[in-house]
């Protein structure tokens, strides 16, 4: 079962990274890019092909790994279902940030915005662990309380800059709340990096232990995890990889919260193979849901969080029914 | 009081700037109207402190709630719903009943409806050119069928290839942009769209509107951006540019245009 799952998995990942590449605008052809991926087309071509659908392509697979390796960590990690990237108030703070910066950085600035992003979704996390710490550390109910009320304050910033943005830049700013993947170059693939590849390093070496705290607290420390440990550095992972992911994407709801109970009712809950999978099952349902978003109404865009849960949720529904 | 720019021009137009006890913050044309008391036009409370026993609003940039609390106070409101440049015209003279003035409503109207047709007759006889007037570059948001923009390309001779049913200003995938069938757009003259045009012109998506494939036609902002009167300034402006650029086009740099506008997922033949 769970290898059909697998081999179902990579094969429905390979055809909309195909797909994506063949058919992901107005500007050309399937048979055109098809040329271009053949080494046969026109450089101009090519230039759709490389350097729009294929970094579009590789941010949506990074972004959506991102998020549903996060959401996959801090489900466990606060041994909590609702728990992910947006509860945790680490989205809203990243996305507060970028709106502000949108809004109010000079044009010439504007390539500033991730890097607000990132200090707001830093900033966010520092809050979330400060105000959860008590003398006994923090525990997994003041944590997401905490993000719970770090993420009510991001959205009333939120609202306050989008109520004070200079009425040209209003469309621009609500596009960056929404979350897209259509301003990706080869330059934020490069830069979600660092967000991506030592976080995710993190999580697989923390991977059993992270099991181990699933099922409590207490027992887990009584099998020699350093429960203190493990939370902080975990925690920090899972910030990062929604920081760089907000902060080139804004927000993409439903990805870091349904992937990994999805995958989870199909592979287990070991986080050693959970992980891989939600990252192939995020990376497929965000490409998935940004070429949707493309051609459903080509060439309007719509809004790919939209996508993303109206993929999402149904499949979950329909899989949660079946193992009640 | 006037809750809008455009709306406190066309009171101006009319000759009726007398009437005005406040105008909205961002009311800055004509030069006399920087000189009147301002209002937060989004403060129910604010408008109320100048007593007005008339408001006007537009659907294009006032809160429909605030004017119907106002309307809910008893105070006389009018609001213009310039969503096309017939609609614009009908607005000079809405306003200019409620003003108590017809006759002057229907002499603005008319002259903007003779300026607006006698604009579009110089640019009949051209071949229609596919093209987009651009309201942000990054994400690439354009103005769309029910836009009185819209109108203002047709006008022009250029068809929108913004397609319909998708709002009035719909974010566009960029990779239009170096669609074949774009051959001109429009935009708006500002600092911001200077700088958003420098960033995607510096950008792989920028190549066909960097190399000449794409005439690039920059009006004047306010008067292309505020559905006023001189909405027939920015359109004669428009002509020129497009008159010039056929001038100055020697051969044909496009496969020519194919008018598949709103298919979804229409492509390049």
């Amino acid at each position: 079962m769970t290898r059909a799952a697998d081999a179902l998995l990579l094969v429905a990942l390979s055809a909309t990274i195909l797909l994506a590449l063949l058919a992901g605008g107005p500007a050309l052809t399937a048979a055109d890019a098809a040329r271009v991926l053949r080494g046969e087309g026109t450089e101009e071509a090519a230039v759709v092909v490389f350097h729009l659908r294929l970094p579009r392509l590789l941010l949506a697979l990074a972004v959506g790994a991102a998020l549903a390796m996060a959401g996959a960590a801090l489900q466990s990690l606060l041994a909590n279902p609702l728990a992910d990237p947006f509860l945790l108030g680490i989205s809203g703070g990243g996305a507060a940030s970028a709106t502000m910066a949108f809004a109010f950085l000079p044009m010439a600035s504007l390539g500033l915005v991730p890097a607000a992003a990132i200090a707001g979704s830093a900033v966010a996390t520092a809050l979330v662990w400060w105000m959860a710490s008590g003398p006994l550390g923090p525990s997994p109910t003041r944590m997401i309380l905490a993000g719970v009320a770090v993420n009510a304050a991001a959205s009333a910033v939120i609202l306050v800059v989008l109520a004070a943005t200079p009425s040209p830049r209003l469309p621009g700013a609500l596009a960056v709340t929404m979350g897209s993947f259509a301003g990706a170059t080869p330059g934020a693939v490069l830069w979600l990096l660092p967000y991506l590849v030592p976080p995710v390093a993190v999580l697989f070496h923390y991977g059993r232990d992270l099991g181990l705290l699933a099922t409590g607290e207490e027992s887990a420390a009584t099998l020699g995890v350093d429960v203190g440990v493990v939370r902080r550095r975990v925690f920090l992972a899972a910030a990062a990889l929604s920081g760089g992911a907000v902060a080139f994407a804004g927000i993409i709801g439903f990805v870091g919260l349904i992937t990994p109970h999805l995958c989870r009712l199909v592979w287990g809950h070991s986080l050693r193979r959970l992980l891989p999978r939600a990252a192939l099952a995020g990376a497929l349902l965000c490409a998935a849901g940004d070429h949707l978003a493309r051609v459903l109404l080509a060439p309007t865009e719509i809004p790919v969080g939209v996508i993303t849960a109206a993929l999402g949720v149904p499949f979950f529904v329909a899989l949660l029914r079946r193992s009640a | 009081m006037a809750l809008a720019p455009d709306v406190t021009e066309i009171v101006f137009a009319l000759s009726a700037a007398d009437r005005l006890v406040a105008v909205a913050e961002t009311a800055d044309y004509p030069a006399a109207a920087s000189r009147l008391p301002r209002v937060d036009s989004t403060s129910v409370e604010a408008i109320l402190a100048h007593h007005p026993d008339l408001v006007l609003a537009t659907t294009a940039g006032n809160d429909p709630r605030t004017v119907s609390l106002l309307s809910s106070l008893g105070i006389r409101t009018c609001t213009v719903d310039p969503s096309s440049l017939e609609r614009i015209a009908e607005g000079f003279r809405l306003i200019a009943e409620v003003l108590g003035i017809p006759d002057r409503g229907g002499e603005l109207a008319d002259s903007f409806r003779r300026r607006v047709q006698a604009a579009s007759s110089r640019v009949r006889a051209l071949t229609p050119k596919g093209g987009l007037y651009i309201v942000w570059w990054e994400p690439l948001i354009v103005a769309g069928p029910g836009t009185f923009h819209h109108d203002l390309l047709a006008a022009a001779g250029i068809v929108n290839l913004a397609p319909g049913g998708a709002g009035r200003y719909p974010r566009l995938n960029p990779e239009l942009l170096l669609d074949h069938r774009l051959e001109v757009v429009v935009v708006p003259d500002d600092e911001d769209s200077r700088t958003g045009f420098a960033r995607v012109a510096a950008a792989p998506v920028g190549r066909r509107l960097t190399s000449g494939q794409v005439a690039l036609l920059w009006l004047p902002a306010d008067p292309a951006s505020r559905p006023g009167p001189r909405v027939a300034d920015a359109l004669e402006e428009l002509v020129e540019k497009r008159l010039a650029g056929e001038l100055a086009l020697a051969r044909p740099l496009n496969q020519g245009f194919v008018p598949r506008l709103s298919t979804p997922g229409a492509s390049v033949p």
